[in-house]
């Protein structure tokens, strides 16, 4: 949601506040503003709406929000008083879904393009300007979070709301065409769809030329909005907010003030009553709601007049004084006050979170260790595999071949490539060795510790499992030999030898408790490939090879030494076998003639 | 026996061999496959810090080999093809951790001093763990379709939030307790250069008497405080999730602007950290645990944005297998 920071300033004529501190305080209360610009020298805030405060999707109810962190009066604007005839409307209610409804004729209309003020307000909203009837419906709606609809009376002769039964086919305003599905709320005038709940059509749409006009303002059922916009793939200003929980008593206000509006600067004529057609009225809330409990939720003191004030001023009101709390009623707008908890948080969040000390961690001490076991089995069995020489790798769940009848496939992944719950690590222990080849890395040994999915008597199950990588198959054998006591599964398939094995860890016996300490190493995202050169060094006297070894990596650039050692010694002659990375060929080849005195 | 004393017997005994022969005897004794260094290998895992003790033993290992190799240039050579064995050398090879398990370990380290347990629960889960115990019921907007991986739709998916362990334990455990839970979670992304089918999330529950939104801001502060270092800036302001109310939104003032708005925090000054909050009595009537008695917090923050600036990962599939590699010894 969008707001103009003048324009807040219309509803809170006392707001002293810059935009930018009004921008920090609403983030502070829960309007997270993740935009803030100057456009056409307005400066505009872009709110995220959490999805329970549809008020909010509003100038209202933001602010009605600033009122109270401000402690401010709210200026409502000016509505005009008028009197509405005798005559009916050909209107008809076949829905359940139509939760209030307000509606009333217009007529003497003079329609024209827009004022300045009005295109100028809409562009800042990203909408465009049409004519000034259909903009000021935009108007309203962004003003009171409620949308609104006008009809032209030539081009429709009645309204009925209805569960679509016959029709297939609706073309919105822009031209598009929507298929439409049974139950879809629909306005017709029982020949043709005239609009959807939140979408117009050209059957009906107001020009310059219209000069008399059914206005409605209401409010659906938000799950049928929901569903609707969802199924037929169109969302609009309207559908993102009748989709959610709107207030049917703040019609009245909304649509008077259009009403004025409409009269003021269409030269409307009011021609005929007010239809107001209201089959779920909502029930009253009552919370029973203890002062001082926003102190004990916070932590801190926060005074219980505050609370009562924070209360007053969004609109409760006390039902009644119990013993030691109060019965209280949340206003009809407030459509996300439903228990305690939620007069809590909004007492808090008024008062200020910043106000609560940051610095006092919950009570260290010890409780019942709860751990699984085999939480403590992997991070000690990770540790082993570390002394022995080996990286953790993880990789991905997800593979693209089943290894037997009881795989696990996802429905809907849009990575349709990769449909299936490995069954093994080893499926995606080679991906990682495809890829480890594809760098030339030398004397590659890697581990993984994660779940394997697989289908038994119709039930969908996951164990642990570990699978090693060693390039030398006989010392995976005795590596493992030393981890665990149980043999190895060594799955077959294309590509899987004896350097692969797995085993499965939920049965095996498990450490009591074992927490590993924490330390810290570099990973490094390969993005060329690794290269590995000889060479022979030839010594007047025997050295100890370790200390040539470290005495010749101090001569090489630690940003491309992959790897030093010596792989062959004969008599004073040593060979040196180098792998450098993050270089070309030719710059490898240089810099190890150069180490080696080669050149 | 402690392995300094080894190293000085391994010594004597190879000092004392006067031929090939005899020093392949002691070499087969020592570093043969059931020899004495092998054995000490297969005790590793009752050590107390096996890690610590497995490079202890891997440089015992190099130093007895050296002394062989080095024993072997001064000996006759009637049959030096037996000792070839020997002839090469490296550095002790040091395995590694994956970036994600390093990050975990550290936030464990938190958690294990302020007296946590540690949670794990299914991957494959229900809806009814996923999200109706979570106060996401089924027509709620939080629940967009195409974000969920199903397995069966619509009871059975790839869980999309470290939540439903919460779920989980909160209706497997008695009160009080306090839990932390690393997490692999899924959501149906395409998988590109930033985007990824796998998410990483770090949670932790906390269920005692008397709970305050004082103790979750505490511990978060403490948490990043200990992921980004003593100088980071904290805020906490209020935000909505459905499992919890109060609900907490905790951002970390940007690193690049301190505050000012850079391309970064998209002008914000701030960067989003997460979401946490007090649990919400539904959630906690619904696993059985009286919200009258009881209170809780609850948090959980993403790991993967800030693992891969960390270990300056530039593509989110490299942490995810790829082309992720370490090098092999310490240099
Ligand atoms: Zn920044």
């Amino acid at each position: 949601m969008k707001i103009i920071y003048s324009e807040i300033k219309k509803w809170l004529p006392d707001l002293k506040d810059d935009a930018k501190s009004v921008r920090d305080n609403l983030t502070q209360i829960g309007h997270f503003v993740s935009g803030f610009e100057e456009i056409d020298s307005e400066i505009v805030l872009d709110l995220e709406i959490r999805s329970n405060r549809a008020d909010c999707l509003s100038y209202y109810g933001i602010a009605r929000e600033l009122a109270t962190f401000y402690n401010l009066d709210l200026q409502i604007p000016e509505i005009k008083s008028f009197q509405f005839s005798e005559s009916s409307i050909p209107i008809t209610i076949n829905s359940p879904d139509v939760y209030r409804i307000q509606a009333t004729k217009i007529s003497n209309l003079k329609n024209s393009p827009s004022p300045s003020w009005l295109i100028k307000f809409l562009k800042l909203h990203d909408i465009n300007s049409i004519n000034t009837l259909v903009d000021l419906t935009n108007y309203v709606m962004l003003q009171w979070g409620i949308p609104c609809h006008a009809f032209d009376l030539k081009k429709s002769s009645e309204l009925i709301w209805e569960n679509n039964q016959n029709y297939s086919e609706f073309t919105s305003l822009d031209g598009s065409k929507i298929k439409l599905s049974p139950k879809n709320l629909l306005i017709t005038d029982s020949q043709k769809v005239l609009s959807l709940s939140f979408i117009g059509s050209e059957n009906s749409s107001i020009d310059l030329n219209t000069t008399d006009s059914i206005l409605e303002m209401a409010i659906y059922n938000p799950s049928r909005v929901r569903s609707d916009s969802r199924s037929l793939k169109t969302i609009t200003e309207a559908s993102i907010r009748l989709d959610k929980e709107l207030d049917t008593q703040t019609i009245p206000l909304a649509f008077s003030h259009l009403l004025s509006l409409l009269i003021t600067h269409c030269g409307a004529i009011i021609s005929s009553q007010l239809l107001d057609i209201y089959p779920k009225v909502p029930s009253k809330i009552t919370i029973e709601f203890d002062p001082s409990s926003p102190a004990s939720y916070a932590g801190i003191n926060i005074p219980t007049d505050f609370s009562l004030d924070v209360l007053k001023h969004l609109g409760c009101s006390i039902i009644k004084n119990l013993k030691s709390s109060l019965l209280i009623s949340p206003p009809s707008l407030r459509k996300d006050l439903n228990l305690s908890e939620d007069l809590i948080e909004e007492v808090i969040r008024f008062y200020g979170y910043y106000k609560i000390p940051i610095d006092t961690p919950v009570d260290s001490q010890t409780l019942p260790d709860i751990t699984p076991p085999i939480l403590y089995l992997i991070e000690n069995l990770k540790d082993q595999l570390l002394a022995l020489g080996y990286d953790e790798i993880r990789s991905w769940p997800l593979v693209k071949t089943p290894l037997d009848k009881n795989a696990i496939f996802t429905q809907n992944s849009i990575n349709s490539d990769y449909p299936v719950l490995r069954q093994s690590l080893i499926q995606s222990l080679k991906t990682q060795l495809d890829q480890y080849r594809r760098f030339k890395l030398p004397a590659p040994q890697f581990f993984e510790i994660g779940k394997i999915y697989f289908q038994k008597n119709g039930q969908y199950l996951e164990q642990n499992a570990l699978a090693i990588y060693h390039y030398d198959s006989q010392k995976l054998e005795s590596d493992l030999n030393l981890v665990a006591p149980v043999k190895g599964r060594y799955p077959k398939g294309r590509g899987v030898d004896s350097n692969f094995t797995e085993i499965i860890l939920d049965d095996l016996p498990k450490p009591k408790k074992y927490l590993p300490t924490f330390s810290d190493s570099k990973a490094i995202e390969l993005t060329s490939q690794i290269i590995t050169l000889d060479a022979n060094l030839n010594l007047d006297s025997p050295r100890d090879p370790l200390d040539l070894i470290k005495e010749y990596s101090t001569k090489i650039n630690p940003k491309i030494l992959w790897s030093i050692e010596i792989i062959d010694v004969y008599k004073n002659r040593y060979t040196f076998r180098v792998s450098y990375y993050n270089c070309d060929d030719k710059t490898a080849k240089k810099i190890h003639l150069s180490t080696f005195n080669l050149l | 026996m402690n392995l300094n004393q080894i190293l000085i017997e391994s010594k004597n005994k190879i000092n004392s061999a006067n031929t090939s022969a005899e020093l392949e005897n002691i070499r087969i004794e020592l570093l043969g496959r059931s020899g004495l260094i092998n054995q000490l290998f297969s005790e590793i895992r009752k050590a107390e810090n096996p890690h610590k003790y497995g490079q202890q033993l891997n440089k015992l290992k190099k130093e007895v080999e050296i002394l062989i190799a080095n024993k072997s240039t001064n000996l006759p050579k009637i049959d030096n093809c037996k000792l070839k064995i020997v002839n090469s050398f490296s550095l002790p090879k040091v395995g590694h951790l994956h970036p994600i398990t390093q990050t975990e370990r550290q936030l464990n380290e938190v958690f294990k001093k302020l007296g946590f347990s540690f949670y794990d629960g299914p991957e494959i889960e229900s809806d009814e763990y996923c999200f109706q115990r979570l106060n996401v019921p089924p027509s709620h907007p939080a629940r967009e379709m195409q974000d969920t991986i199903y397995i069966k739709e619509p009871e059975l998916l790839l869980r999309t939030q470290g939540s439903s362990i919460e779920a989980r334990l909160l209706s497997q455990e008695k009160p009080p307790f306090k839990v932390a839970f690393p997490s692999r979670v899924y959501r149906n992304e395409k998988v590109n250069k930033s985007n990824h089918f796998i998410f990483h999330h770090y949670q932790g529950v906390v269920v005692d008497k008397n709970i305050t939104l004082k103790d979750l801001f505490g511990t978060i502060n403490l948490l990043f405080k200990t992921l980004y270092g003593p100088n980071v800036i904290i805020r906490f302001r209020n935000k909505y999730y459905p499992e919890v109310e109060p609900g907490v939104g905790p951002d970390m003032q940007c690193f690049n602007c301190q505050g000012q708005g850079c391309a970064i925090c998209k002008g914000a000054g701030w960067i989003e950290m997460g979401g946490a909050g007090i649990i919400h009595p539904k959630v906690l009537k619904m696993a059985g645990i009286d919200p009258h008695l009881w209170r809780g917090f609850a948090f959980g923050l993403g790991l993967d944005r800030w693992v891969m600036a960390k270990y300056n990962i530039k593509d989110i599939r490299t942490l995810l297998g790829g082309n992720l590699a370490y090098k092999p010894n310490h240099l």
